[in-house]
């Protein structure tokens, strides 16, 4: 199989920027996610196999190791809650509880009608603004277990296409880590990282 | 109040992060004068500085760059997997002013021949990755990358990595085969990075508050860096207080306080008038510390010789309302978590551990459990000592012990209560 | 000569010992005595101080350090320690770690009574477990591969496995999953575990976690009957201990033997063991009758139609008479074979091979011969033959591992991809016919071949050499051989396939040599002589001693009408093969496994082979067959025994001289003893020759290569490899697809200069355009001709 063209533009330029193409394993799965809508596929790790020169076994040696790969399914919204050390201190458990409840969807799954995931998490570096959540890895810290249920319920009734951190925060969260500065823009728009290059120097020609 | 690490983005939140702001409050102007230098003399200035590590082990900078190897090409990665519980400083670093690690990197590369460095960020942080790549961009567009580094001669290029999801990638071995696209595992050591690193060429692996420190060294020489702070613990610090406290954060300080000073004055005191139980002075491998530490004094060598580490800089503060079993079994679930599980005893001890731990919290613990676990965690990390020994290839094992040891050394009655009167007293 | 590394003092529990430096901790102390238990590490592969299990204390300068003597070099001066409260304790908690998921299910285990982890605990472990929560659960054994089942259960993850499969035989298709305690080791779904090599993973599994589906629940190893021998797959003799229990063949496992195959097997000849126990195997002699049946005979009944048609036939005149075979005998055998034909036949027709091979000169005289071993020393390796992984397996790995581990320059040159191709430093591709072409550019080594000239020029060098395909003439090899031999510091290895098509040269049994690598004064016909002979009645009879032309000559179907042809044809072999079934008299012959003697491997390597089984039914050894035929016609060959057979070789022919069985059985003897090249050694004397011009561009020409699952005999006669033949297909260049407006999976009918085929496409871009790929005996029979017309099917 192969990719869109613009995807297969991107993942040369990011085989490019590596000394070795295995490097370009990790970039290169999230593109395949990105391309599939979320969920890595065998698909999807076959092809970054066949651009790397690895196995299919290999490709899936490396995926599965890493948790944010999701070969499972993956809903539009992942709601990630830490329940890690600070967080559990200042609450995070209750948070967890609000989102399945009003997700209907447990810890660790994805619901049927494919709109959240629920999974807990370990520590995501809020802990100055413990609770933290994250929907798509874009963060909302200082969250209370009611916002937590309001942010589903927005989620739920807006359907953004895009999940912008700044944007959450402001309307369900609370004490932050520290300062964030100027609001940004950039959000995801699925359940993978926004990190538009994905890498720098191979896309500046 | 000295400020090295903060200082732009509290003078500047509005726009700390750009390079026009850099560049106005004196940004790569360090950078030039390293130009200028020879680059032996650079690494001299770092070492002079006494920089410790940042990321956790608080190796002197100078010295491990002192051990690179002469082959080439050589590679600078910077750990920014920040995934310690308890931590986010450096997320704040890439956030806030990402030229300023930047920068840190230029000079670095330039002192060490290096011609390719690499940003390691956890996948968790998209947003300090587009902050960092950002800077990259300007940083391209204004010549302080590409082919002629400010008109030098000198070449570098710098690549943003994202990570997958691993806690274990923070180790630096873990880190450069994941960096390789490998699956995180810590390689066997020796050789160490400077001699094998990333694609088995010389490496050197520097945590982002580490490498944002070097602008403000190579500008004011290292012997300034070696003015501040008490011996061992030159420089400013930042420390990430959360948990119970009423004023977590991050905080830029010049060690030396007492932990009194640290969790009442600068953390604020305990949320909600509630009492001091226990704290994590160093991120979650760290053993914890109680009341009786609260006049030792915070600098990296004291907080060694009361058998803990300052670690990256993490501490979390436990109240009193604090479930001890439940929180260790938190940090304990964490470490099987995010166990690479290529070692055996890291791979079964921390998660039979946890499930020790699951039934003791549970309310089904049984009188021998708490022997138990400690003889488990004697298995993981022999002599249950300080520093810790291991039977482990890396460290992550045994600080799966430190919340065990912690347990056994201050909270043994309730461990005991737990069984006894099956489940949490608190409760 | 690398020089020999220094030698250091370490002291390991008090006793002062002496290794080379470098030597890992885990062998030295093997020279004080001492064992440390340990289940990742593997002698062959890179330590990974994985499972832990290994811990010891040395002395440092911080006290005493805990860590694992499978990473540690030993350095002068090293105090060890393996035997204090600190490391019995750290290895008790290995031990108990391992043990905590592990099923108790040693009773239905194929490895209990020869599990590393099942001894450890026995000797060491605890007495009872002290984890009471629940173990880690999967599906029982699933199949990762025909032949390979995996119980993630027994794993203990040691990675043996995965790594044998990505560092020694390259094909990475079991790889870890999953993390932390949830770590296991899987395939990729739907693609199964599909390696040449995925045998040797089950046996150097240190638990029962992987079991190969042959030998699964036949045997407890307590019950088993063992001794070592030589693989009979492939010239390559790897060493293998043969294992049986109440006389059937239940496993081969691969045996250590340094220069050769390092332990390692291919699964052909691990699981190929089978072809002993099929119920297809002559049991008794067959004669035919009136009716022209072949009907079973006494020994005696067949031993005289034998030998009153033989006689009868040479009586005709001299040189009435032929021999073909041997190639896959002992030498003994392969001896007396030799003298039946020259002494009680009278005749010089005689060769071994059956036009596949190369010159039998070149087989037993090039010089300066190369050691498989002389791949750990080679800065360069030319590979200029047969696709090694699908012909000769073991050596692919060692030329893998010269070219991965010990970093040497690898040259592939071949008319398409090959297994080594993804370690080669380069790879060099033409169309059969062109061959020569090919020669004189690397030769020249100009333009873009002045980079694989260069790297030709580092020796020392190891030239791999034989015929890439049937379509390659055979005197290309001698050229590429007479070049390769005059780069620096270089040595041949000159390759055919047939597991002792060497020894058979050494042994005369070819129309140009007598026994010992002497040259024949009046040579006598080859196959192709022979053949064409028994067609045109020139030749009156013939005797093959395990050989089948009729599948395996390079133009079957000309063989086969010689056969019918033939006057008078007596068949000794084990099979009843489409050749032996057109013989007058079929006399089983006892195989491997149920004879003693030697072999001489593609290097000149002579192993003994060793008897463990009786055969089947009345079949017996080939010399006595002989033997007693050459009685019947009035004489004697001497054969009385096999090992008076080997006597005779030792004194009769020269490189053999001293080569003697007792010297085989013990000590060094048993990793075998090369032959020495012929005295005052000399380059080989060939020119290269313009033999066929090269086809025009237009045409297309026939590759065809062996692949190692085929429908020959001895795969066929086992259930397991049988079931692994591929079907048939034409693999066709993209280009030429386009030309003749075909796609991948269409048929095309190939018509070559002995038969004609109905295929599938496949497309093969790593062909030359103009070059259609057929694999031989997967059931389309072509013909050697080069030239080959294709036609779409519609």
């Amino acid at each position: 199989m192969t990719w869109s063209r613009a995807t297969e533009t991107r993942a040369a330029a990011i085989l490019a920027r590596y000394p070795e193409k295995r490097s370009a394993v990790m970039p290169l799965l999230y593109l395949a996610m990105a391309e599939e809508g979320g969920d890595l596929t065998e698909d999807g790790m076959r092809r970054v196999a066949e651009l790397t020169g690895l196995s299919a076994a290999q490709v899936q040696a490396v995926a599965s190791f890493y948790t944010m790969y999701k070969r499972d399914g993956v809903g539009r919204y992942l709601v990630s809650v830490c329940t890690s050390i600070s967080c559990m201190l200042c609450g995070g458990d209750e948070v967890l509880d609000a989102v399945a409840d009003e997700t209907g969807v447990p810890d660790g799954e994805t619901g049927e009608d494919g709109l959240f995931s629920v999974e807990h998490v370990e520590c995501i570096g809020a802990c100055g603004g413990a609770p933290a959540v994250q929907v798509n890895y874009e963060l909302v810290e200082g969250v209370t277990p009611e916002q937590a249920r309001s942010l589903c319920r927005w989620l739920a009734e807006q359907r953004p296409e895009t999940v912008v951190g700044d944007d959450l925060q402001e309307r369900f969260g609370g004490q932050r880590s520290f300062d964030w500065g100027p609001e940004e823009a950039e959000g995801a728009t699925g359940p993978v990282p926004a990190f538009g290059p994905l890498g720098t120097t191979g896309e500046r020609s | 109040m000295t400020r090295i690490l903060l200082s732009r983005m509290e003078a500047h939140p509005s726009d700390s992060h750009t390079l026009a702001r850099y560049e106005a409050t004196g940004g790569y102007a360090p950078l030039r004068k390293a130009l200028g230098m020879a680059p032996e003399d650079i690494v001299a200035e770092v070492k002079a500085a006494n920089l410790r590590g940042r990321g956790g082990a608080s190796f002197p900078c100078g010295v491990k760059w002192g051990f690179l190897a002469p082959a080439e090409p050589r590679y600078l990665v910077i750990n920014a997997d920040e995934s310690e519980p308890g931590t986010f400083k450096d997320r704040q670093l890439l956030e806030r002013d990402p030229h300023q690690l930047l920068e840190g990197i230029i000079i670095s590369s330039f002192a060490l021949g290096v011609h390719h460095a690499f940003v390691y960020v956890r996948g968790e942080y998209p947003r300090p990755a587009r902050r960092i790549q950002a800077a990259i961009d300007e940083a391209y567009a204004a010549g302080y990358l590409g082919a002629d580094v400010a008109g030098s001669g000198y070449s570098l290029d710098v690549t943003v990595h994202l990570g997958g999801g691993a806690y274990i990638c923070g180790e630096e071995t873990a880190l450069l085969n994941s960096l390789e696209g490998r699956r995180g595992e810590p390689r066997i050591k020796p050789p160490f990075p400077a001699v094998e690193g990333l694609y088995a060429k010389p490496t050197i692996v520097n945590n982002v508050e580490t490498i944002s420190n070097i602008p403000w060294i190579v500008e004011h020489g290292g012997a300034a860096y070696d003015a501040i702070g008490p011996e061992g613990s030159r420089g400013t610090k930042l420390f990430s207080l959360s948990g119970h406290v009423r004023k977590p954060g991050n905080y830029e300080l010049v060690m030396g306080m007492s932990w009194r000073e640290m969790i009442y004055d600068i953390g604020g005191g305990i949320r909600d008038g509630n009492a001091l139980k226990a704290w994590i002075p160093g991120g979650a491998s760290a053993p914890w510390f109680v009341e009786e530490h609260l006049d030792t004094p915070v600098t990296i060598d004291d907080i060694a010789s009361n058998l803990s580490m300052i670690g990256s800089g993490a501490i979390v503060v436990m109240d009193e309302t604090t479930c001890m079993v439940k929180a260790a079994l938190r940090v304990v679930r964490f470490f099987s978590h995010e166990s690479c599980g290529q070692c055996t005893p890291c791979r079964e001890g921390t998660t039979w551990l946890q499930q020790v731990l699951t039934r003791l919290e549970a309310g089904d613990g049984r009188d021998i459990d708490l022997d138990l676990l400690l003889d488990i965690s004697d298995n993981i990390s022999p002599g249950l000592a300080w520093p810790p020994g291991m039977t482990t290839i890396c460290p992550l094992g045994p600080s799966a012990v430190s919340p065990i040891t912690s347990l056994a050394k201050y909270f043994k009655d309730e461990v005991v209560a737990h069984v006894h009167e099956g489940g949490c007293p608190l409760a | 000569m690398p020089s020999q590394p220094d030698l250091v003092t370490f002291t390991v529990d008090g006793k002062e010992a002496q290794v080379p430096a470098g030597t890992l901790l885990i062998e030295a102390v093997k020279a004080a005595g001492v064992h440390i238990p340990h289940f990742c590490y593997h002698p062959r592969m890179k330590p990974v101080g994985m499972c832990r299990m290994c811990l010891v204390q040395v002395e440092g300068p911080r006290g005493m350090m805990l860590g694992t003597s499978c990473t540690m070099p030993v350095t002068e001066g090293m105090v060890v320690h393996t035997d204090t409260d600190t490391v019995a304790k750290a290895q008790e908690g290995v031990l108990e770690f391992l043990l905590l998921n592990h099923p108790l299910d040693c009773p239905v285990c194929d490895r209990g009574g020869e599990c590393p982890l099942q001894d450890q605990t026995m000797a060491a472990g605890p007495g009872e477990s002290r984890f009471v929560e629940e173990k880690r659960h999967y599906p029982k054994p699933i199949p990762i591969s025909d032949l390979v089942l995996l119980d993630r259960e027994r794993c203990i993850l040691c990675a043996r496995c995965t790594r044998f499969s990505d560092e020694i035989s390259g094909d990475p298709l079991i790889e870890f999953k999953d993390r932390g305690n949830a770590t296991q080791v899987n395939t990729f779904p739907d693609e199964p575990f599909a390696s040449y090599f995925s045998g040797n993973t089950v046996q150097i599994c240190p638990v029962g976690a992987l079991t190969a589906t042959p030998y699964r629940f036949r045997a407890r190893p307590w019950d088993l009957e063992a001794v070592e021998s030589t693989c009979p797959h492939c010239s390559v003799g790897c060493r293998i201990s043969v294992q049986a229990s109440r006389n059937e063949a239940l496993r081969f496992l691969g045996v250590d033997n340094g220069p050769v195959n390092q332990g390692w097997l291919c699964d052909k000849g691990r699981f190929g063991f089978e072809f002993l126990n099929s119920g297809d195997r002559l049991d008794t002699p067959l004669v035919r009758d009136e009716d022209g049946d072949l009907v079973e005979a006494s020994w005696a009944e067949a031993l005289d139609r034998a030998a009153a048609g033989l006689s009868a036939a040479a009586a005709e005149g001299p040189g009435r008479l032929a021999g073909l075979g041997g190639a896959r005998s002992t030498n003994e055998e392969a001896y007396a074979f030799g003298r039946f034909v020259r002494e009680t036949l009278g005749s010089n027709h005689l060769d071994a091979q059956l036009g596949d091979g190369l010159d039998p000169r070149v087989l037993a005289g090039i010089t300066p011969r190369a050691a498989i071993d002389d791949l750990e020393r080679a800065r360069t390796v030319l590979v200029w033959a047969p696709d090694l992984k699908e012909e000769l397996p073991v050596l692919y790995l060692r030329v893998r591992r010269a070219a991965t581990e010990l970093g040497a320059n690898l040259v592939v040159v071949h008319p398409r991809a090959t297994g080594l191709d993804p370690v080669a430093t380069h790879t060099l591709r033409y169309r059969p016919g062109a061959g020569t072409e090919m020669l004189r550019r690397l030769a020249d080594g100009s333009g873009d071949l002045a980079a694989v000239r260069a790297a030709l020029d580092e020796g020392p060098v190891v030239a791999i050499i034989g015929r890439p395909g049937l379509g390659d003439d055979p005197r290309l090899a001698e050229a590429v051989m007479a070049f390769a031999a005059g780069l620096p510091d270089a040595a041949v290895l000159p390759v055919t396939r047939r597991s002792n098509v060497y020894g058979a040269a050494d042994m005369g049994l070819a129309p140009t040599l007598l026994p010992g690598r002497v040259a024949n004064d009046a040579p006598g016909r080859d196959a192709a002589g022979i053949l064409e002979g028994l067609a045109s009645g020139d030749l009156g009879g013939l005797v093959l001693l395990g050989s089948d032309p009729a599948t395996d000559y390079v133009e079957p179907q000309q063989a086969a009408a010689a056969l019918d042809a033939a006057g008078f044809t007596v068949a000794i072999d084990l099979f009843l093969t489409p050749s032996a079934a057109k013989a007058d008299v079929v006399l089983p012959a006892l195989g491997f496994a149920e004879t003693e003697g030697t072999v001489t491997n593609l290097e000149g390597r002579v192993q003994k082979v060793n008897r463990l089984l009786p055969g089947p039914g009345s079949a017996r050894p080939a010399h006595e067959i002989l033997e007693d035929l050459a009685r019947r016609m009035g004489g004697s060959i001497g054969a009385a025994s096999a090992e008076a057979l080997a006597a005779e070789i030792a004194g009769t022919a020269p490189a053999y001289a001293g080569i003697t069985w007792e010297a085989l059985s013990w000590g060094a003897g048993r990793e075998g003893i090369v032959a020495p090249g012929p005295e005052g050694s000399q380059p080989l004397a060939v020119a290269p020759e313009d033999h066929a011009p090269p086809p025009a561009a237009r045409d297309l020409v026939l590759h065809q290569a062996r692949v190692l699952y085929d429908r020959g005999t001895l795969t066929q006669a086992g259930p397991s490899l049988a079931k692994l033949a591929k079907e048939p297909a034409a693999y066709v260049h993209p280009e030429d697809a386009t030309r003749f407006g075909i796609k991948a999976g269409a048929a095309v009918r190939l018509t070559g200069s002995g038969g004609s085929a109905e295929l599938p496409v496949v497309l093969d871009p790593s062909l030359v355009a103009g070059t259609v790929y057929v694999p031989l005996h997967l059931g389309a029979a072509l013909g050697a001709g080069l030239e080959i017309s294709m036609e779409a099917v519609t």
